[in-house]
């Protein structure tokens, strides 16, 4: 083989590159499909911040009118602001553009039902057969397309009564955020605000390139550390271009991880808001484990994605849950990754703690947590796998979503990856030397396989 | 019937069925593919209600492809052929179904001068088309999407230089239009502001439902008829949804052939300047007798605004135009322009102190009969072939279709590049002549057909 397309049809949508496989024909066809899967209304379209927006929402448009339904264009909105605003304004669905993380070149159609969620696999399932099919349903209504002006509206109001506000304003926070020139830019002052915080932004330009990679990681977050010390902040938020998830700096410019961001989102939420269930994907921290025996709550593992984690937060009556790269979900607000909530969340725990950010993060137990990757071919990969799980047998394991080895000491999850030739080895435990030596077996035996 | 014809003005079919979205978006990257990567391309629709679904796919393909867009919404082709010629825009897509009915549209493609695409040229961007091999670029290299809202200022000016603005205004004419709810109808206000002229606007309404088919004849006059038979007015025109034709209902409500509009702004065009005329075989005779008139002579070619705008450019002629009641006066732009041979035909009555009746009345009564057969796609070539055998001991003329002349009078029978229709027309000395050929010309097609 030689090498992997770059287009990726999955259950998150579709999703490629720019100049390659992401091209008007494709974007038109796909359209189709889900418009056609929904039924017929009006379907909200929004998009981030990438330069390539223009065209493909023109694609999104055109398919959309071909099978008899209403674009309603929201501009430029964060992909949690676009879920609250398909639910509240009653729209059949939404398509938003927006590679999320993802290096500028790639652009994805990321879909929404009605209600304002993902699609659960087998509805994406449904909707990539009728793509595949190519058989779209055909109308010569050809409905005219309209424009929301003030589509963050619904989302704003939801924040600003989640949020516990005189307590946050009274202690009036000084924030530098970092929203990458995305989706985020043109609300995140103005909400902040709001909340009575002294604002400081950086990057919030939607007209000016990604001033570094858009996913939150402490590599990427150097400036906002910078500005952080700079300005003698109390806190650094830093979001990706589609705004959900968040990373967090703390008052002396260190990046306190991603994993640690979920910790303090839903710390603040089981002390300040209501006792509830956790949700969590099977790659998360052992952090919020920690957390839930504080409360006496149960913490519940999903599947990776987001859509797995929001499937059992329903399933389970939960209303606190999210992912360990920094996405936090608070039903009350709605249920979806969102780096506002996050910051509502996080600041209303500084604001009636009192404590500093590095305090916060200290109070939590201390993990070690290593992300790799191990290349394998696409044929080699579920062959691995099943030779892996012979190999552990005599561990303590878990198959719901790859293999997951559970002990006192550490745990370790090892999965193919959707969308690269890898297989991903996630190891968390207390000992840095422990996980590094774990994590070279484990990838010596993947490398070894593959042979 | 796959209701998609394709021709050397571009794509054109019934929406959806003929022509779709993934069509339109394989045609836009194919020519923006040919036109050459960085190039402006202006984009505008008529009033249809097609227009925004053609156009969104349009519009992300030439970006796609590389090419930047200017988006006009709702333009006249001939404002934006114009545009084209002085370097607005490099080159356009006009979406408009023309003279077809309200569920047709279509692409037409025009090159940097603002001609529609000559057949080679035509040729090589339905290859690409078909191969489907396009320009992709990589997101630096998108191109740039603008929406303009057109300032007709300089198209005005240029008019103003061409035509007697003030004698014009000075005659205060009154005028119905019928603007058959298409293309015209955004910019005809800013026209009758500027040559003050006091307007009734018909059908004026761009929400993509059409009141008549919008194809100016004596058939969808009606409506201008009635108000001029009631009311005291200069005179009436109807325009087509993307202002390439025109026709003409006299003060007193009497409705003109369509095949007067070329004549007419001819025997105008040619008192300024004398050139040649350009026409197709399927134009009545009239044009002939203007020429006589000046003393120039008159080319014909095969019916399209392609093939008479480029041999306009080959013959060095700078007036021509088709029976359809279109004309392009090519020191104005390359293309057919209703709206400036509509002020041609103004200046004219001024200068001559006539009345539309009066004008009539300088051609000799001719009897023009004009109508379509109906005819399967895959029955069209074989009918006219076998028409060719039967007529062809007389004196013949196989430029498009068959051109028959004889002493009483001419018939021309051709396909449609449009539609699957025969298109026929029919020019004697009287009534009883052209219907004798008529009933001939019937009983040789039961034959075929």
């Amino acid at each position: 083989m030689k090498s992997i397309s770059d287009l990726k049809i999955s259950i998150s949508g579709i999703r490629g590159i720019v100049g390659k496989s992401f091209t008007p024909r494709l974007i038109l066809d796909f359209t189709q499909a889900f418009s056609t899967y929904v039924g017929k209304g009006k379907i909200a379209v929004a998009s981030d911040s990438r330069p390539t927006r223009d065209m493909v929402k023109h694609a999104v448009f055109s398919g959309l009118i071909a099978t008899g339904n209403t674009p309603v264009d929201l501009g430029i909105l964060p992909i949690p602001s676009f879920q609250v605003y398909v639910k509240y304004s009653r729209a059949n669905g939404g398509i938003d553009i927006t590679a999320s993380h993802n290096p500028v070149e790639w652009n994805a159609l990321k879909l929404v039902l009605k209600g304002g969620r993902f699609p659960f696999s087998f509805e994406a399932e449904e909707i990539i057969d009728i793509y595949q099919q190519g058989e779209f349903r055909k109308e010569n209504t050809f409905p005219k397309k309209v424009y929301e002006e003030d589509a963050f509206e619904y989302h704003r109001k939801r924040l600003l009564s989640f949020a516990d506000l005189d307590a946050i304003k009274e202690k009036k926070i000084k924030v530098v955020v970092d929203s990458c020139n995305g989706a985020a830019s043109p609300y995140v002052e103005e909400f902040l605000k709001k909340l009575g915080c002294d604002v400081i932004v950086i990057n919030n330009d939607v007209n000016s390139p990604f001033p570094h990679s858009p996913e939150p990681l402490p590599e990427n977050l150097k400036q906002l550390s910078e500005a952080v010390k700079k300005y003698g902040a109390d806190i650094g938020f830093a979001q990706d271009a589609d705004a959900d998830r968040l990373a967090v700096v703390d008052e002396r410019g260190e990046p306190i991880g991603e994993e640690y961001t979920l910790a303090l989102g839903i710390l603040s939420y089981l002390r300040y808001k209501k006792i509830s269930p956790i949700v969590v994907n099977l790659s998360t921290s052992r952090v919020i484990e920690d957390i839930g025996k504080e409360f006496n709550v149960k913490v519940f593992r999903s599947r990776i994605g987001e859509i797995n984690v929001v499937e059992e937060m329903l399933t389970y009556d939960s209303f606190i849950g999210g992912e360990g790269n920094g996405g936090i979900i608070a039903k009350d607000v709605h249920l979806c990754r969102d780096s506002f909530t996050g910051m509502v969340l996080i600041l209303e725990l500084l604001a009636k703690t009192g404590k500093k950010v590095s305090e916060l993060k200290s109070s939590f137990n201390q993990y070690f947590i290593k992300k790799e990757k191990v290349k394998v071919s696409l044929r080699q990969s579920l062959l691995i796998m099943e030779k892996l799980k012979r190999k552990y047998k005599n561990e303590k394991l878990n198959f719901k979503d790859g293999i997951r080895i559970e002990s006192d000491e550490f745990w370790a999850l090892i999965r193919p990856s959707n969308t690269e030739p890898v297989i991903r080895v996630f190891i968390e435990g207390k000992d840095k030397k422990h996980v590094e030596s774990l994590f070279k077996e484990i990838s010596d035996e993947i490398k070894r396989l593959r042979r | 019937m796959n209701n998609l014809r394709v021709s050397s003005s571009g794509i054109r079919g019934l929406v959806p069925d003929g022509l779709n979205v993934n069509i339109a978006s394989d045609f836009a990257s194919a020519f923006s593919t040919y036109i050459g990567e960085g190039k402006r391309i202006g984009v505008a629709i008529d009033g249809r209600k097609s227009g925004f679904l053609l156009s969104d796919a349009v519009i992300s393909s030439l970006s796609a492809t590389g090419s930047n867009v200017v988006f006009y919404k709702i333009l006249p082709t001939p404002i934006l052929q114009y545009l084209i010629k002085n370097r607005k825009v490099d080159a356009g897509v006009s979406i408009t179904g023309g003279h077809n009915p309200f569920n047709w549209n279509a692409l037409l493609l025009l090159d940097e001068a603002g001609f529609y695409l000559n057949s080679i040229e035509s040729n090589e961007v339905f290859n690409i088309y078909h191969s489907k091999e396009f320009n992709k670029v990589g997101w630096q290299r998108l191109g740039k999407i603008e929406y303009e809202n057109i300032d007709l200022k300089d198209y005005i000016k240029r008019i103003s230089e061409l035509v007697n603005v003030d004698i014009i205004r000075k005659r205060k004419f009154k005028i119905v239009f019928d603007l058959s709810n298409g293309a015209v109808s955004s910019v005809i206000n800013d026209i009758t502001e500027y040559f003050g002229i006091e307007p009734i606007f018909l059908n004026d309404k761009t929400e993509g439902y059409f009141a008549h088919n919008p194809e100016p004849n004596p058939e969808t006059s009606s409506q201008v008829s009635s108000i001029l038979k009631n009311f005291s007015f200069d005179g009436g025109f109807i325009f087509n949804s993307d202002g390439s034709r025109v026709s003409i209902v006299d003060e007193k409500g009497g409705a003109f052939s369509e095949e007067y509009t070329l004549p007419i702004v001819s025997k105008a065009y040619l008192l300024k300047k004398k050139t040649p005329i350009v026409t197709t075989v399927s134009t009545s005779k009239m044009i002939d007798f203007v020429a006589r008139g000046y003393g120039v002579s008159v080319f014909r070619t095969k019916v399209g605004q392609s093939q008479v705008i480029h041999t306009m450019e080959a013959r060095e002629s700078f007036i021509g135009g088709e029976g359809s009641g279109s004309v392009c006066v090519r020191d104005f732009s390359n293309g057919y322009d209703s709206i400036f041979s509509f002020l041609l035909i103004l200046e004219y009555m001024t200068k001559k102190d006539l009345s539309l009746s009066g004008i009539r009345k300088e051609f000799p009564e001719f009897f023009l009969l004009k109508y379509k057969v109906p005819v399967s796609p895959g029955k069209m070539y074989g009918a006219v072939n076998h028409l060719k055998e039967i007529f062809r001991k007389e004196k013949i003329d196989l430029t498009d279709g068959i051109l028959v002349e004889r002493k009483t009078g001419w018939f021309n029978i051709r396909v449609s590049t449009t539609e699957f229709i025969l298109r026929i027309i029919i020019e004697a000395e009287d009534k009883e002549k052209a219907f004798k050929i008529k009933d001939e010309l019937d009983e040789r097609l039961w034959g075929v057909l």
